[in-house]
């Protein structure tokens, strides 16, 4: 169901509330209800195959977290404790930046009413994630034909190959995408327009109040 | 005599952290004009496009003096937005053109950020469409795209403001020679709509016939030519003006017998059909044809990064691979330790250092050299590797033409002990270095032949038919 239309305010909403919850409400109670909401929501827009990845990525998770237990050994089963309760948020993250383009999201994260300043850094901070995928497959294939692997027995040198020009990289786009933006008027006082139709539907109250409600039903379920 | 469009009185900029800069630059621009902006690498031309567009000071950090005016307003009370309502521009970098990721997002995106109504910009959309025949190129992911039609999309959104004045940085660096040809059409149209268009670039045979003044850059400091002519006549490298009647010798060498690589009817996709060749060592080949032609798909199967669907590659490991951008290839922790990854010989590692400069930088962080010095430690990487085929990409994309004379004669160097493969769209770089040519053709090699002076009219008829082809 690509056509179903969701206001990205709601996935940032969302992104932002649910990790912290997770303060107020036990986890163990929290974590399925974030689960089975943002699973329900990845069907919904229609990602379908990576609804079954996530499932697979999650059941092993969750594998790992008791393995880890049974085994006694606390101190990683609490890493993949952690791991396990923001995967929810990492996939309403994924929909996020595969989803909408920058110029909806700087839309969307205008109509918040934050500083234009922050708007600007959230964008680019949420669309370096593709970017850094994209360049991470670059530098994989650049480290094989260099002929300089990727190998267990040297870690600290491989992640050094590749991290070092992951950073340079880095700091040389921020500057590019800063230019980009800045000669196009992205610092023009007047309030920004969108091109892509924002408007709040019914459907985004209803993600909201089933999100809530899923919320509301986590805190009664951990105090019983 | 036009409007005055920009007045520029002793403007000087020194930058934070480096010597390079402009020094006292005055200089008037008129309606209308289209002005070359050239000078070897370093010579400031960025520098003074960047005062231009007001990312010095705003973006880039150091030391500004001087006035610059746009329209009559003093540029030091005008905003960004403000001065970018009259300047567009479009940056050298195909990645960093744009902001968003999608086209017709980009092409709006100034619109959205100056609030203009949705009426508004369909209006202004479907103009803009129709002046730069963008009809199959909306809504598309701009990775997507090929380097011309990416250029077209930058060229349109950067024009969506009306603006009057428009700044080119290197354009031609990644265009092949017939979407340059087309950018020069452009620009000649612009020009004739009253648009004033300042170009930085080193290659400027898609200019010929349309500029109206030429600003050299030498060391900051600025030389004006009234005319395209008197600045023929300076004898910087103008003759890249008429490219195809270049005086280079012809370099006569058939390469050795022993054969390195063999392409046997290789097939990839709908991208490459049987395509069959041979390298030999002492033999540079020059792969040309259009962007999208498959020349880069080939380089990919050479180096094992993809495999043929059909047909076979026979070599002993992979070429050694230089890629465009140096910094996806740096992985040392210094100049020296970069060599010592390819090979462990200390003597052979100094010999190179000291005959490509980099002795004094051995010590130096790979990526704290400039673009010429990355480049001269790949040759020498490539130098050191012992490989017996070398690929080269695009190698003198942006360099300026002695620049691109030394890297000429490093491939001629390196080709004595191997096989060389340039993918180039350059020619100059081409009669400079090329033995033989490969022409790819909608993914078929439709010419291969001895570069000599027989076979000259064959290469410029693939250069006409290239230009033909983008019409």
């Amino acid at each position: 169901m690509k056509s179903f239309k969701l206001n990205p305010i709601v996935l940032i909403l969302i992104n932002i509330l649910a990790p912290s919850l997770y303060i107020f409400i036990n986890g163990t109670y929290l974590q399925p209800v974030l689960a089975v909401f943002c699973g329900a929501l990845l069907l919904l827009l229609g990602y379908y195959r990576r609804f079954v990845i996530y499932l697979i990525l999650y059941a092993v998770l969750y594998g790992l977290y008791y393995g880890c237990l049974y085994l006694g050994m606390q101190f990683i089963a609490l890493f993949f404790l952690v791991f396990t309760q923001s995967f929810p948020c990492f996939m309403l993250a994924s929909i996020l930046i595969s989803r909408y383009s920058s110029a909806q999201l700087l839309s969307a994260l205008e109509d918040l009413h934050l500083p234009r300043i922050l708007v600007v850094a959230a964008t680019i901070t949420l669309k370096y994630i593709p970017t850094f995928s994209r360049e991470f497959r670059y530098i994989k294939e650049s480290m094989r034909l260099r002929g300089i692997a990727f190998t267990i027995r040297k870690p600290i040198a491989s992640f050094r190959y590749f991290v070092a020009p992951q950073l340079f990289r880095c700091a040389a786009l921020a500057e590019e995408v800063t230019a980009a933006g800045m000669v196009k008027g992205i610092d023009a006082p007047m309030r920004r327009s969108s091109y892509y139709e924002q408007r709040f539907r019914i459907t985004d109250v209803l993600v909201i109040m089933v999100f809530t409600l899923g919320v509301a039903g986590a805190a009664i379920w951990a105090r019983r | 005599m036009g409007q005055k469009m920009i007045e520029a009185s002793e403007l000087g900029f020194t930058y934070a952290d480096s010597e390079e800069g402009i020094r006292e630059i005055s200089f008037e621009i008129y309606e209308g004009e289209v002005i070359l902006l050239t000078g070897n690498s370093g010579c400031g031309k960025s520098t003074l496009l960047k005062c231009l567009n007001g990312l010095i000071p705003e973006v880039t950090e150091g030391e500004l003096n001087g006035h610059i005016y746009v329209l009559g307003k003093d540029r030091e009370g005008m905003k960004m937005h403000e001065l970018n309502r009259e300047i567009g521009s479009v940056f050298q970098n195909p990645r960093s053109q744009f902001f968003t990721d999608n086209t017709t997002a980009e092409l709006v995106f100034p619109m959205e950020n100056y609030g203009y109504s949705k009426e508004e910009m369909d209006r202004h959309l479907q103009k803009l469409t129709e002046d730069f025949s963008l009809q199959g190129l909306l809504d598309r992911s701009v990775y997507e795209l090929s380097s011309g039609e990416r250029q077209m999309v930058a060229l349109a959104s950067s024009l969506t403001m009306d603006q009057k004045v428009l700044l080119f940085d290197e354009p031609s660096a990644n265009l092949d020679y017939g979407n340059a040809m087309k950018l020069g059409c452009l620009i000649r149209e612009m020009k004739q709509k009253g648009m004033t268009v300042i170009v930085s670039d080193h290659r400027f045979y898609y200019l010929n016939g349309i500029i109206d003044r030429v600003f050299f850059m030498e060391s900051g400091h600025l030389r004006i030519y009234g005319s395209e002519e008197q600045f023929k006549q300076s004898g910087y490298h103008s003759r890249s003006f008429d490219i195809f009647h270049l005086d280079v010798p012809f370099r006569e060498n058939a390469g050795s017998d022993e054969e390195v690589l063999s392409v046997e009817d290789v097939s990839y996709k709908n991208i490459l059909k049987d395509i069959n060749f041979n390298l030999r060592k002492g033999e540079t080949t020059v792969i040309v044809g259009a962007n999208g032609a498959g020349k880069t798909t080939l380089a990919k199967l050479m180096c094992r990064s993809i495999k043929p669907d059909h047909g076979k590659i026979r070599m002993k490991g992979i070429p050694f691979f230089i890629m465009q951008d140096p910094d996806y290839q740096l992985f040392g922790t210094s100049v020296h330790n970069e060599l010592t990854l390819v090979k462990k010989d200390e003597e052979s590692i100094k010999r190179y250092l000291e005959h490509f400069g980099l002795y004094e930088y051995r010590h130096t962080h790979p990526f704290d050299l400039s673009g010429g010095q990355k480049q001269r430690l790949q040759i020498a990487m490539a130098m050191l590797c012992d490989k017996e085929v070398i690929l080269f990409d695009e190698p003198t994309s942006g360099l300026d033409v002695s620049s691109m004379l030394k890297v000429s004669a490093e491939i001629i160097h390196l080709s004595r002990n191997a096989a060389t493969v340039v993918i180039s769209h350059d020619y100059e770089f081409i009669r400079h270095v090329a033995d033989r040519i490969v022409y790819l053709k909608n993914g078929s090699i439709a010419e291969d032949f001895r570069l000599n002076k027989e076979n000259l009219s064959l290469l410029n008829g693939i250069f006409h038919e290239m230009q033909e082809e983008v019409k």
